[in-house]
């Protein structure tokens, strides 16, 4: 019972950090159609600017993750800027490619900058280990939970309550009707491009504070499609709680049959749900017209 | 009397040229081609042969991505199945090596069939994902595989003799590639000129049109997911032969990106595209370390230390500049060398 309530525990931990990455690819696809195969990266670069903070202004756990929230919107809005605004309007596929073009690009930059060796991000207090009857966790365990609900719970309100979050949903229904109303299609994507660099920012820096900051972070961003796939690209809120899903899923397989079906078990999963369901569990169906 | 330059039959119409000029330089790089192994020095004819047995990868990938429009981000999976195919054929059960190329490609071929049934529900991204996901699957498979994939360890490929001749020699092998490849590029060639290739590039330009007009979706992209996988094997194969040695971390997900990259820097759906993309990103490196040597000192420190993370850089950076700037890619560079030269000094 001890070692499965583990394995859900650290599987949740895993999970949420899924969550926060797949709810940064369907953040970009609901508003601008695209798969931004960098996500992974954009995570890692803010986790190594972030523990380049931290190293030198001191660490802070409030401190680091305000950094990375600042190093998210900041990033988000640079790429956008200098390397998506421009392909606005261009087929799926060359705009799909521009964005492995800058997962590669960044990929190196960091090994570049920061060389191949793992570091261990430090906050203070995130080691401290809070015991839940049998299962002991730690407060950064703790908190990247929390912040996944915390996000969840934003984007939801952004979505459903905000003029902006209206005006994003327009555009991700009909660009071209909500661009005849008024919408500025330029500054949905720079916001959305801002919004899930964050998210993946914060995914990366926890993943950095529990387990440890190397260059194959990277990984994070593969290792969640499966969620964003399973919730479907297009439901923000799906994939985020998917990820949970895939974590636990992931780490029970791991546990219970083999590490390496660990591996690929998120996978497996979505190759079976997108049979049923070709566009995920929570995704709306596309009904093309001729 | 005839006022214009017309076609007057079917086959002069989907002809690979009309051009005598094209004819002639293309023979005249034929024979240079054959000629090489006599003329260069070693270093050249390895790097001819990588970009030979890439060109034969590169153009299974064009099948399917680049005619039929059907995005793949895991490619490599194929490469790997064929290298594998080759290795385990040849060491395991000690078939004859051509026999063995043919099951390096038939395996990938089989699994291109068990990924594309799958995906003929999918479209666009959810198809990129899945065959994404089917390149961990596979990695995974091989690392699973125990001592008949070697597993983690590897294969230990030798080079084979065929029909008396070694590919030890690094000629015999540089020809056997140069064979291959201009097979494929004749198969190729002669695929998007039939009805079966003019099938793949309806589905690419608007698939619901090509179904409305009785081409059966169903079969026609299973067909090239077939014939696709099958090249690539093959590829992979060659790629086993000449570095003599097979393992999972040979078969990186970047080189999904390297043959995804060629294909965008060549011009996407062009068989030239894809020959002018390969030679290119092949030689990206060669000329950049070259170029950096020259610059001499710090610089070329700083290549040889972290050379692979600048490589990859450059393909990046590739692919972005190619897309933002030229769509078209080499191809369209191309165009603009040819239309300039033909018609200077007027503009057109």
């Amino acid at each position: 019972m001890r070692y499965l309530m583990e394995l859900v525990m650290s599987g949740l931990v895993i999970g949420a950090i899924y969550g926060l990455i797949a709810m940064a690819f369907s953040v970009i696809y609901k508003a601008t159609g695209i798969v931004n195969f960098a996500q992974g990266e954009v995570g890692m670069l803010i986790a190594y600017l972030s523990w380049s903070f931290s190293t030198t202004f001191g660490t802070g756990g409030f401190g680091v993750i305000a950094f990375a929230v600042v190093a998210g919107v900041v990033l988000g809005l640079l790429i956008e800027r200098l390397v998506m605004r421009p392909m606005l309007g261009e087929p799926v596929f060359s705009v799909v490619l521009v964005t492995i073009g800058l997962a590669v690009v960044l990929r190196s930059l960091v090994l570049l900058i920061w060389g191949a060796s793992p570091h261990k991000l430090d906050v203070d207090a995130a080691d401290a280990v809070l015991r839940f009857a049998e299962v002991g966790v730690r407060t950064s365990q703790l908190a990247v939970i929390a912040v996944l609900i915390v996000a969840l719970l934003a984007v939801w309100a952004f979505f459903q309550r905000s003029r902006f979050g209206v005006a994003m949903r327009a555009v991700a229904a009909d660009e071209k009707t909500a661009r005849l109303m008024g919408v500025s299609t330029a500054q949905v994507q720079a916001v959305a491009w801002a919004a899930s660099s964050v998210l993946a920012g914060l995914a990366g820096v926890f993943f950095a504070v529990i387990y440890n900051l190397s260059p194959t972070i990277f990984a994070l961003g593969l290792k969640a499609f499966p969620a964003t796939v399973l919730g479907g690209l297009d439901a923000v809120i799906g994939s985020g709680a998917s990820g949970l899903f895939i974590g636990v899923a992931e780490n029970l397989v791991g546990g219970y049959v083999s590490s390496t079906v660990k591996e690929v078990a998120g996978f497996l999963l979505i190759l079976v749900v997108l049979m049923v369901r070709p566009f995920g569990l929570f995704g709306e169906r596309e009904i093309e017209r001729v | 009397m005839r006022s214009g330059y017309f076609k007057q039959d079917f086959d002069a119409l989907v002809a690979l040229t009309d051009s005598r000029v094209v004819k002639f330089w293309v023979a005249a790089l034929l024979v240079a081609l054959v000629g090489l192994p006599w003329l260069a020095n070693a270093y050249l004819l390895s790097h001819m042969t990588v970009i030979l047995f890439t060109l034969v990868a590169v153009l299974g990938l064009n099948v399917l991505t680049g005619f039929t429009g059907l995005i793949s981000l895991g490619h490599v999976a194929f490469l790997m199945l064929g290298a594998y195919g080759y290795a385990i054929a040849v060491t395991r059960f000690g078939w004859h090596p051509l026999l063995a190329m043919g099951f390096a490609g038939a395996v990938p071929a089989i699994a291109g069939l068990v990924v594309g049934i799958p995906s003929l529900r999918l479209k666009g991204l959810y198809l990129a994902i899945t065959t994404l996901a089917f390149s961990f699957i596979v990695s995974a498979l091989v690392l699973a595989g125990g001592k008949f994939t070697g597993a983690s360890r590897g294969i230990m490929v030798e080079r084979p003799a065929i029909f008396g001749i070694s590919l030890n020699d690094d000629k015999a092998l540089y020809g056997f590639c140069l064979l291959l490849a201009v097979l494929t590029l004749l198969i190729t060639l002669n695929i998007r000129r039939t009805r079966l290739g003019r099938a793949f590039v309806a589905i690419r330009d608007n698939d619901i049109a090509a179904r409305a007009m009785g081409i059966n979706l169903w079969r026609y992209k299973l067909v090239a997911f077939v014939i696709s996988a099958f090249i690539t094997g093959v590829g992979g194969a060659l790629m086993a032969i000449y570095v003599n040695f097979v393992t999972v971390e040979g078969f990186p997900f970047l080189l999904s990106i390297e043959a995804l990259a060629i294909i965008v820097v060549g011009g996407l759906g062009s068989v030239l595209g894809v020959v002018l993309g390969t030679v290119f990103i092949v030689s990206l490196p060669e000329i950049v370390s070259a170029l950096f040597s020259t610059l001499g000192g710090g610089y070329a420190e700083v290549l040889t230390t972290s050379a692979h993370e600048i490589k990859s850089m450059l393909y990046g950076l590739a692919i972005i500049a190619f897309l933002r700037l030229d769509p078209r890619g080499l191809l369209g560079v191309w165009h603009d060398i040819r239309h300039t030269w033909v018609h200077w000094p007027l503009r057109y």
